[in-house]
């Protein structure tokens, strides 16, 4: 067989869904086989991956590989094709990474586990979907379809508020997704020729105000996805409400869909608009990273307080996007993978403590360290991870943001410097919330309420195992950072050229437009498109 | 061979990490046979050969030329990061210091932590701090030593929070994490926008951008004073400097490295970046004052302090106050020469100081009293640290003040006068702290203080023939300054200054010629200096003060303005579709009405507007 003609992306994304309808048919009654099964599923897809990955792939080809297309409606034009760039392919290796992880960190569902896992397999080719459609309507249609396991696994194996958190959470990106709806069908039907096809659709030449209009449909429904301040507040409710495998999910791959569209529809497909609407992702990026980092300060329950923190991290991504050097956008990408894999972690971790504890309020915690060193030790080196300490992924991602938005040609020292020091300022806070919060829960003298009548054990090697798993690329990265930037560099090389090129004859033509554009960005000068020496 | 040693110096700083790696077996849970101990063993062994690599590589590099080794790291985008190390004297020696300390606390540690039950963990943090350390100095880029001085943060934190079940430890660890890393993110700022300016983070490719780099003042000032944010948070420098005083509550082995040598790779740091610093007269002129203020004022509080760790965790912020000067005036040599006198000096302090801790049952200089016939080898060590801490002959603090007071004394008398009291205020302070624990009357807490175990014992001993043998090592390496060369006048000062300070410490708290505990006539300011001039009142009522009530404000609009919003939306729509409900009542006339009263209505508003279309008056 060939295996570069074989078709694998549309394996990968069918083999869980196909995997998933034979688990009704399981005998199982006590859900052991199930999650056995599931797991099997999980493991052989992420290996699929990964040998895909490693076989046919080629990380120094920014195009399109592994592309299959089969006319699926034909009346309608809707094709299934799938294939994946520099931009997908490290978040496929994730999904396929953090679900498998997931299923392993659901050993304790009991409740109704063949529903569960169900629709953890079908989310998990879902999510890579996603990540792989190269048709603008299938796209909506994954979107949507991906949304809807959510939904049922927020709101049967939530916590208390769970039928809220679900619907504010349904609403919310369904809401949103309208708006990704009516921004495709319009730029699909602009001028003669009708595609849905991503491709053609970033080839097509539209005029400038279509463009705006369509880049802010996008922008608001990726910023509930991502999220973007203001359309946040659905996150810290399903986040505070959901289970940990489920959380894991959500902070590790869902958030990472919007940075995903964003890159790929606003970028690459409106790179005029998105000269205009750089400087207002950069400032709303800053204004996630400040915002949200007080507001987990203020926190008091511990999941809500990660939810934030995730949003807080989310700003980098921003940041990285609207900077127009190759150095943050690649950042930002980097960013995607490490906060995936950290958020994955944290959250993982918060459910664990709440095994054990069966409270997430924090004032009724401490002084548990003693009692779970393993814990305490792996919470201490996840929050670590997430603050950014170096040697750790998160550190490399803000760094690369950094540097790449403060060399940045594109706009004024002095937006520049504000920029910087604002995003400093909250890069000072994440250590703050962090650590109080390690302060309440391990340290301190033991809490006698809550150990009269919880047993607090020690994590156990199941446990230890996917916390292992997540560290060990956090760590990877942060020490040798090209392990995770050589898969992508190629395509974000292309992506900022693209993007670079379209900026000056912006700048000179249509200035009045966006005074606030105007003034924020100077023209750059597209000979000196590398950082200085 | 040695040669060999020498190209691969730079291994030294993975000793500790594969020591650390080896301890990771007997955390809690994992081997229970052979209890902890070993961990604690295999740490030694891996600090010894990593300082008998250093050693033996030593003579190889000796008088040479520095030697410069690459390893790539980053290849993004245009960015090329490479790890440059330095392999020269000055860096090997630094490491010999770091590796032959750590050696020496480990030792003391093993007596130290002999009922602890986090071995493992305890040598696995001091091994990463002794890894860190010797990679920062071996480390010749200003990024990498960032990065390094990040996780010696890291390591600072670990260590004091290792007692974590007391609510001080806690908090000591938390803050000390939060100060340094508000100094490092400030560094990281100054790291950054060098970048582009210099094209280069290699500290020797720095000095030589630096000669011939014109900046704009503006810009060489805010650069130069992000970078010395880093190490004031390093070195505690005032207004930074209340982590190292709470930081005391970690156990003592850890602090005798903390008081050492952490502290000092702030100064490292400050002395490799000198030249880019020169560019801002600004830049030095904040260090100068910086240093002053903190050495005076941290010498005064150190008078202050009831707690015997603390008092001596002042004197180290004023002695990195001086080194602060030294650099600010561009005394370089003077600076490393007082980085290594007071390592050693100060180490040995710390030393004495734990070991009197650990076998009375208090921390409080006010309840000890008596104990040199008792503790006859602590106390001689703690004098000879003190002899070889301030400017008294012939010992390395004198030397290493004389430089700098001789340099002081043409450029900058007034920092002179500065340098004269922080060394008389110092002299006094450890002649008070050698007072309270060692001369008067026994007190019930010191009756029962025995010498310590060989394990403390000897540490603290050969440490103690290392200071009094430094001024030896320095004369052999030619290190100390030429006694022809240097103003007879200046020496003359430091040495009065020095015993002046001893001899009234030694008046009113050896002789007690005045009745302790020592009351100033006035009390406010006896109570400032013993308050750390209300540093942590400050911090709280400003800093803690603005960032709780700035984030309760954020989840207050976060909740009832933006969620309000949201929850508004969901409540009018289920309001009005309950409210709409009602209108379909089922009754035929209410039905009729309202298509007339809606068609009545809309052919107004059509009548409307086709009439004041065509009387426009209207």
């Amino acid at each position: 067989m060939n295996t570069a003609e074989f078709p694998w992306l549309t394996t990968i994304i069918l083999f869980p869904i196909a995997a998933s309808l034979l688990i009704p048919i399981i005998p199982d009654k006590d859900g052991k086989t199930v999650r056995w099964y599931s797991l099997v599923v999980g493991l052989i897809d992420f290996c699929l991956i990964t040998y895909a990955f490693y076989e046919v792939y080629d990380p120094s080809n920014p195009g399109m590989q592994l592309f299959e297309s089969y006319t699926w409606v034909e009346s309608l034009g809707l094709k299934w094709s799938v294939g994946v760039d520099g931009l997908s392919m490290p978040l496929v290796i994730l999904t396929g990474f953090i679900t498998t992880l997931a299923i392993l960190a659901s050993w304790p569902v009991t409740l109704k586990p063949k529903l569960f896992y169900f629709l953890i397999l079908a989310m998990y080719g879902g999510q890579i979907a996603v990540f792989a459609v190269q048709d603008i309507l299938l796209f909506f249609l994954v979107w949507e379809l991906e949304l809807l396991p959510v939904y049922l696994l927020l709101s049967i194996w939530g916590g208390k508020k769970r039928l809220y958190a679900a619907t504010k959470f349904i609403l919310y990106t369904a809401g949103g997704s309208l708006f990704i709806l009516v921004a495709a069908l319009a730029m699909a039907f602009y001028g003669g020729d009708t595609t849905f096809d991503m491709q053609a659709l970033m080839a097509k030449d539209f005029p400038l105000k279509f463009q705006l209009l369509a880049y802010a449909g996008f922008l608001i429904a990726y910023a509930v996805k991502l999220p973007i301040f203001p359309l946040h507040t659905w996150l810290p409710d399903a986040h505070g409400e959901a289970t940990a495998p489920v959380h894991m999910l959500l902070a590790g791959i869902l958030l990472k869909m919007g940075g995903y569209a964003l890159i790929r529809m606003n970028i690459e497909m409106l790179p005029d608009a998105h000269a205009f609407f750089a400087p207002i992702l950069v400032i709303l990026g800053v204004v996630n990273i400040i915002y949200a980092a007080l507001t987990s300060f203020a926190q008091g329950n511990l999941k809500r307080k990660i939810a934030y923190s995730s949003i807080s991290h989310m700003g980098f991504v921003l940041i990285g996007l609207g900077s127009f050097t190759d150095l943050a956008l690649s950042g930002a990408v980097l960013q995607m993978i490490s906060h995936g894999l950290i958020g994955a972690s944290l959250f993982f971790l918060v459910g664990a403590t709440y095994d054990r504890t069966h409270t997430l309020i924090l004032k009724e915690m401490g002084g548990v360290g003693q009692q779970m060193p393993r814990i305490f030790a792996m919470f201490t080196t996840c929050s670590m991870a997430s603050l950014a300490l170096p040697g750790m992924s998160g550190f490399v991602a803000e760094v690369m943001v950094f540097v790449g938005f403060a060399t940045s040609d594109a706009y004024s020292t002095t937006f520049k410097t504000i920029v910087v020091i604002l995003a400093a300022i909250g890069v000072i806070l994440t250590p703050i919330y962090l650590l109080s919060m390690l302060k309440e829960i391990f340290y301190g003298p033991e809490n006698k309420e809550l150990t009269s009548h919880e047993v607090l054990v020690d994590a156990e090697p199941r446990e230890v195992f996917i916390i292992a798993c997540l560290l060990i690329p956090i760590i990877g990265i942060g020490f040798y950072p090209k392990l995770a930037t050589q898969i992508y560099d190629s395509k974000t090389v292309q992506v900022t050229d693209m993007m670079r090129a379209s900026v000056p004859s912006l700048v000179n033509q249509n200035a009045q437009l966006s005074p606030y554009a105007k003034q924020a960005m100077v023209a750059p000068n597209l000979t000196q498109v590398e950082i200085g020496g | 061979m040695i040669q060999f040693l020498a190209e691969t110096a730079w291994l030294v700083p993975l000793y500790p990490v594969v020591g650390m790696v080896l301890s990771l077996p007997w955390s809690p849970g994992i081997i229970r046979r052979t209890g902890p101990r070993p961990a604690g063993y295999v740490n030694l062994l891996t600090t010894a050969l990593g300082l008998l690599h250093g050693v033996l590589a030593f003579p190889a590099v000796w008088h040479q030329e520095p030697t410069y080794l690459y390893f790539p790291w980053l290849e993004v985008a245009g960015l090329n990061l490479t790890i440059p190390i330095e392999l020269s004297a000055l860096t090997i020696g630094a490491t010999i210091v770091i590796t032959g300390l750590n050696l020496l606390a480990q030792v003391y540690a093993i007596g130290y932590l002999e009922m602890d039950w986090g071995w493992a963990r305890f040598f696995a943090f001091l091994a990463l701090f002794e890894a860190g350390m010797c990679a920062l100095v071996l480390c010749n880029s200003l990024f990498f030593s960032y990065i390094l001085l990040e996780i010696l943060t890291l390591g600072t934190y670990l260590l004091v929070g290792f007692w974590l079940n007391q609510s001080l430890v806690v908090t000591g660890a938390r803050d000390a994490f939060l100060t340094k890393r508000v100094g490092d993110l400030f560094l990281l700022m100054g790291v950054l926008s060098l970048y582009p300016l210099a094209g280069t983070w290699d500290f020797s490719q720095l000095g030589e951008w630096a000669k011939t780099a014109e900046l704009a003042p503006a810009t060489a000032t805010l650069l130069g004073l992000a970078l010395i944010a880093g190490p004031m948070g390093k070195c505690a420098q005032f207004p930074l400097h209340l982590w190292l005083d709470e930081a005391m509550e970690g156990p003592a082995p850890s602090t005798i490295l903390r008081n050492s040598v952490v502290v000092a790779t702030g100064a490292w740091i400050l002395i490799r970046l000198e030249p880019v610093l020169a560019l801002s007269p600004v830049a030095l002129t904040t260090m100068i004052a910086i240093g002053s203020i903190t050495a005076i004022g941290g010498s005064l509080i150190s008078i202050a302090q009831i707690d015997i760790k603390r008092s001596l965790s002042y004197t180290v912020s004023a002695y990195m106050g001086l080194i602060f000067i030294a650099v600010g005036t561009h005394h370089i040599a003077a600076a490393l020469l007082l980085v290594l006198s007071h390592a050693l000096a100060q180490a040995l302090l710390t030393m004495s100081a734990g070991s009197i801790m650990l076998n009375t049952i208090t921390q409080d200089l006010t309840q000890m009293g008596g104990l040199w016939s008792r503790r006859p080898i602590s106390g001689l060590s703690f004098l000879v640290g003190v002899v070889g801490l301030i400017g008294l002959p012939p010992l390395g603090g004198f030397w290493a003040l004389l430089k700098l007071a001789d340099g002081l004394w043409e450029s900058r008398p007034w920092l002179l006068v500065v340098l004269l009291i922080v060394n008389g205020l110092t002299a006094f302070s450890m002649m008070r702290e050698f007072g309270l624990i060692f001369a008067g009357q026994t007190t019930p807490m010191t009756v029962r203080s025995p010498e310590n175990i060989w394990l403390i014992t000897l540490p603290m001993t050969v440490l103690m023939g290392l200071t009094l043998h430094l001024p030896l090592v320095l004369q052999v390496a030619g290190l100390l300054p030429s006694w022809a060369s240097l103003d007879k006048n200046v020496a003359l000062l430091l040495l009065s200054s020095s015993s002046m300070g001893c001899l009234a410490g030694a008046l009113v708290y050896v002789v007690q010629i005045v009745s302790t505990p020592v009351r100033l006539p006035v009390p406010a300011i006896q109570n400032l200096f013993a308050n750390d001039v209300y540093t942590p009142q400050l911090y709280r009522s400003t800093i803690v003060f603005g960032v709780a009530s700035l984030s309760r404000l954020a989840n207050w609009v976060d909740r009832f303005v933006i969620d309000g919003v949201v929850n508004l939306v969901g409540f009018v729509s289920l309001v009005s579709g309950e409210a709409l409900r009602y209108s379909t009542s089922g009754q035929g006339q209410f039905y009729l009405f309202t298509i007339t009263f809606a068609s009545i209505a809309i052919a107004l508003i059509t009548g409307w507007t086709l009439i004041s279309q065509s009387f426009p008056i209207l």
